[in-house]
């Protein structure tokens, strides 16, 4: 559960926070906001870091004449960067690090397919039709003293 | 399912069910003993795994707290992270990709070999290769290591095309799809593998060996084990005399239970093993059980590893198939003309986006790495493992500061990287860089160690107790009915992947415990 301490505009900072930190030009707004939200959640969790994360999202708004969602690409992130190392963000990407890359959405942008178990394994789809290379040898004379 | 008696004082107690405890106890009750084996972890089994890389590290992973020290990069990366093992049932036999190399001849004797290296604590092992082939022997035909004793190699994947392509092109001659412990064809009760790329999260299919799948399986059919998850050694007893009498343990409910013993084996691998060992001290054993020596804990080695990965123009799809099924050996030559000593595997490794984003420059985020992500299907990765130099302070201590959920101290894991260390990865890093630029990188990219999985040492096994805490059966130097049973007996690491050497000495050790014990019952 999200704490009411955080506004719908705290949440599009973070949401902003994280495309910033983690930039795809391929993904779209989804896989950000659900990891934003385990942010969120995980916040909900654990006061020192909700309260970290209400003064670090004021702070990253404080930083220019407009807020940080209304930064260009290129403030967005030097202004991020500013941040670095901080708990605050230390915090928040090491949460978004794991959730983002987990999501089944990216996985699909980024060319895995993933669990394959209940698909019969890759033996069958895919495991060796790699076709711009030769075909190496998989054993050699020595092997035993190798 | 077999029960023994708490007081039962004929039982054989072993902590562990990885590679080496695991090991010990098929072997013993196949030779009719009777045996007690403490998992700290749950049994989980092939319908448990879940194929999400964090899914899984949460629900096998060892996360019990432990802290680090040191200048290596992993107690920066991960301070409260030094080792990626597994706390469950199988151990890290679970969770182990396969690779099984033997140990060179020269590898027994690195002080001979190498000589006297600066700042290093080398120390020939007390055994010969001859006298461990007999036994390398038994090890791969119990696990059926493909491109061994008529066991048939696994097929290229893709991760493999490219890796041995680049090792063709850049004169390497000792590349190969193994020797692995999965199976290419059915053997031993165990089907074929199907590929689906999942190692480090449990094998759903049991075509990998395991204890879990292969050594307990086979134990409990003689009705001689006695198998209980969810038990966490706390402390080994001893008599007046100086011998094991019994092994105190939290039970899954929290209740402290005692096991009585004839004989104890400690695998609990090398972080827990010399842990148990130094909360075991007594008024005669003021240091820790068996640590007159004060070698107890020290000489913890991790191997040299690091990964490279290379991107390309086209797919690779590195994640489907065996993970690492793929060695380039060359390397693992003795050569010490390349500016450091010891020896090298280049391994295929393959990970999932998730943990490629976590571990490929752990804590750093932006559009370094996200470019990095963006290539992920067309990348080819290999890890790189070699020797590491034993330095007598690189160490487990108790850290009394900080304490586990039954109040026991936790493991502290100091290591600071010998020069040795790094100018072998360094070497190993361009070499690997190399391999890939030879089949048209675009870029490669270099990756820091991760939390260790090869954790080597703390017990090493010595000729004169002075330098160590066992002798060449693995029997304690101090106490003559203890045993370690794991990778900690390790008196040097060698380059090869420790787990067909862990099973190898814990074959031959509960062979030597069998002759012994009936001698004395």
């Amino acid at each position: 559960m999200a704490s009411a301490l955080i506004s719908a505009r705290d949440r599009q900072t973070l949401v902003e926070v994280v495309c910033t930190a983690f930039p795809h030009s391929s993904f779209p707004r989804g896989p950000y906001e659900r990891a934003a939200d385990v942010v969120l959640d995980q916040a909900g969790q654990d006061p020192r870091f909700l309260a970290q994360l209400i003064q670090g999202l004021g702070e990253l708004d404080a930083q220019r004449d407009v807020p940080f969602t209304e930064l260009d690409t290129d403030t967005a992130a030097a202004v991020l960067r500013g941040a670095d190392g901080t708990p605050f963000l230390t915090a928040v990407v090491d949460s978004a690090v794991v959730t983002l890359y987990s999501d089944p959405e990216v996985w699909e942008l980024l060319g895995y397919e993933g669990p394959s178990y209940d698909k019969g394994g890759y033996v069958d789809r895919g495991f060796n039709d790699l076709d711009w290379l030769p075909e190496p040898r998989i054993t050699h004379d020595e092997e035993a003293s190798a | 399912m077999t029960r023994f008696d708490y007081d039962d004082g004929d039982v054989v107690v072993v902590v562990g069910s990885g590679a080496g405890g695991g090991t010990v106890a098929n072997e013993l009750c196949q030779r009719g003993f009777k045996t007690v084996v403490l998992e700290a972890g749950p049994h989980l089994t092939g319908e448990d795994y879940v194929q999400d890389e964090w899914e899984a590290f949460g629900q096998m992973a060892w996360t019990d707290p432990r802290t680090t020290s040191g200048s290596w990069q992993v107690a920066t990366d991960f301070p409260e992270l030094p080792a990626w093992i597994v706390k469950a049932v199988g151990g890290t036999t679970t969770h182990w990709a396969g690779a099984c190399p033997r140990f060179k001849a020269h590898e027994l004797a690195a002080r001979s070999t190498y000589g006297d290296i600066d700042g290093a604590n080398l120390l020939d092992w007390p055994i010969a290769l001859s006298e461990l082939e007999p036994y390398y022997d038994k090890a791969e035909i119990k696990m059926g290591v493909t491109h061994r004793h008529g066991r048939p190699p696994l097929p290229a994947n893709n991760n493999y095309k490219v890796f041995a392509n680049g090792a063709e092109k850049v004169g390497y001659r000792y590349y190969s799809t193994g020797p692995y412990a999965t199976n290419a064809e059915p053997y031993d009760g165990r089907p074929a593998t199907v590929q689906d790329g999942f190692n480090f999260q449990g094998d759903k299919h049991g075509s990998k060996w395991s204890t879990l799948v292969a050594e307990l399986p086979k134990a409990e059919r003689t009705g001689n084990l006695d198998l209980r998850p969810d038990s966490h050694a706390a402390q080994i007893l001893h008599d007046a005399t100086g011998r094991a009498t019994g092994v105190l343990y939290v039970d899954r409910n929290g209740t402290l239970r005692r096991q009585r013993a004839a004989v104890v084996c400690v695998a609990g691998n090398s972080i827990e093993t010399p842990r148990l060992l130094l909360l075991s001290g007594s008024a005669q054993h003021p240091d820790g059980l068996a640590n007159s020596s004060g070698q107890v804990g020290r000489n913890y080695m991790r191997h040299t590893t690091g990964t490279v990965w290379g991107q390309f123009d086209r797919p690779v799809h590195m994640y489907r198939g065996e993970t690492m099924a793929g060695v380039i050996a060359d390397e693992s030559r003795l050569d010490t003309d390349r500016g450091f000593v010891g020896g090298y595997y280049m391994e295929t490794i393959a990970l999932g986006p998730a943990f490629l984003a976590k571990f490929v420059a752990p804590g750093k985020w932006g559009s370094q790495l996200t470019e990095l992500l963006d290539g992920y299907r067309n990348t080819a990765g290999m890890w790189i493992v070699g020797e590491d130099m034993p330095q007598a302070d690189n160490r487990i201590t108790l850290n009394s500061d900080v304490t586990d959920a039954h109040q026991l101290p936790v493991a502290d894991v100091h290591f600071d990287d010998h020069a040795n260390d790094v100018a072998m990865r360094r070497h190993g890093q361009r070499q690997g860089a190399a391999v890939y630029q030879a089949v048209g990188s675009r870029r490669t990219i270099e990756t820091p160690p991760y939390p260790s999985t090869h954790n080597l040492g703390t017990c090493r096994m010595s000729q004169r107790p002075r330098d160590g805490v066992v002798d060449r059966f693995g029997r304690a130097h101090d106490v003559p009915n203890l045993f370690i049973s794991d990778g900690s007996v390790f008196t040097t690491g060698a380059a090869a992947n420790p787990t067909l050497t862990i099973v190898a000495l814990a074959t031959r050790q509960a062979e030597y415990i069998a002759t012994e014990l009936t001698k004395t019952l």
